[in-house]
């Protein structure tokens, strides 16, 4: 299975690679200036609501909304 | 009459700024405010070989743009009061994503020295970092330094005064955008270079800010005549 889907289901601890960014140029631009780019893989570290969503990036941690992570589409890696 | 220096301390959250601001400036340091924002901004003083350092620790940033009141902080700071050198202190351990900002730094063509921090950190991960390799690729002095064991700290300071000593040499970096971008980037600079801004700031780094739709920039185009 390697269809895409929105970060927001992706269980914690799973593994997955960063695919597209669907939102607007800004986010884009902010996600990017933060490390998370097209390509990229993430590891997730929790994801129940409430609360936000925690991903291991690059060697360190990045905290999200729900709403932006819907947004942000990957693949299992 | 001893001369001055200002350098501003610069870097990812957690890279240890903090820690070598204390190095740097032991306990003289006092701690003020940023007028009108919430960020706190660092200054001290110290001496070194007969120059008197004035040193301010920014907040911790990802990046330069104009998103959140700490990096416009940051970023006016460098631009406007011009410190003589920006110590970018780097997380060695994370490299790939502290490099973004240094990049950043070299675009605005300011003085930069990379302190490559967390070394013990890198080396304990198995990183082998070739740092003269890094030096030569960003045009930019780069030390590396444990700050909370306060390894680095003379080197570091070493490398501040042969900065500011050579003030006018400023090699800056030049990111290649492409040929459709880098097209529209000289056309903008060749107008921007006829503009007082030329005088404060790299045209091209404006050019490249102004493509970007970077909302601080464009208010300072909308308040300029050109020609």
């Amino acid at each position: 299975m390697n269809q895409l889907m929105p970060l927001a289901m992706v269980s914690p601890g799973e593994v997955v690679q960063v695919v597209d960014v669907r939102a607007g140029w800004g986010f884009q631009r902010r996600l990017a200036d933060m490390g998370l780019t097209p390509g990229v893989i993430i590891r997730v570290m929790n994801s129940q609501r409430p609360g936000p969503i925690i991903i291991d990036l690059r060697g360190s941690r990045l905290v999200l909304g729900h709403g932006m992570a819907q947004k942000i589409l990957v693949k299992e890696a | 009459m001893a001369k001055e220096i200002t350098i501003a301390l610069a870097g990812n959250p957690n890279s240890g700024k903090t820690t070598v601001f204390n190095n740097l400036t032991g306990a003289r340091q006092h701690v003020g405010n940023w007028p009108g924002v919430t960020v706190e901004k660092k200054e001290g003083n110290c001496s070194y070989k007969g120059y008197n350092i004035k040193v301010v620790d920014l907040p911790g940033v990802y990046s330069l743009t104009a998103y959140s009141p700490d990096e416009v902080i940051a970023r006016n700071f460098i631009l406007e009061e011009k410190p003589d050198v920006v110590v970018d202190i780097v997380d060695a351990s994370n490299l790939e994503r502290n490099l973004y900002l240094v990049i950043q730094f070299l675009e605005m063509g300011v003085r930069v020295i990379v302190a490559l921090n967390m070394m013990d950190e890198a080396d304990s991960r198995n990183y082998r970092i070739d740092v003269e390799g890094l030096s030569r690729l960003l045009r930019a002095p780069v030390v590396p330094m444990v700050a909370n064991h306060n390894r680095g700290t003379m080197e570091l300071f070493d490398e501040i005064v042969k900065v500011a000593e050579n003030k006018a040499q400023v090699k800056g970096l030049k990111v290649e955008y492409g040929r459709e971008v880098e097209e529209e980037i000289s056309k903008l600079e060749k107008l921007i270079s006829q503009s007082e801004l030329s005088q404060k700031y790299s045209p091209r780094w404006l050019a490249v800010k102004l493509l970007e739709g970077d909302e601080e920039i464009v208010k300072k185009f909308k308040e300029v005549k050109v020609g």
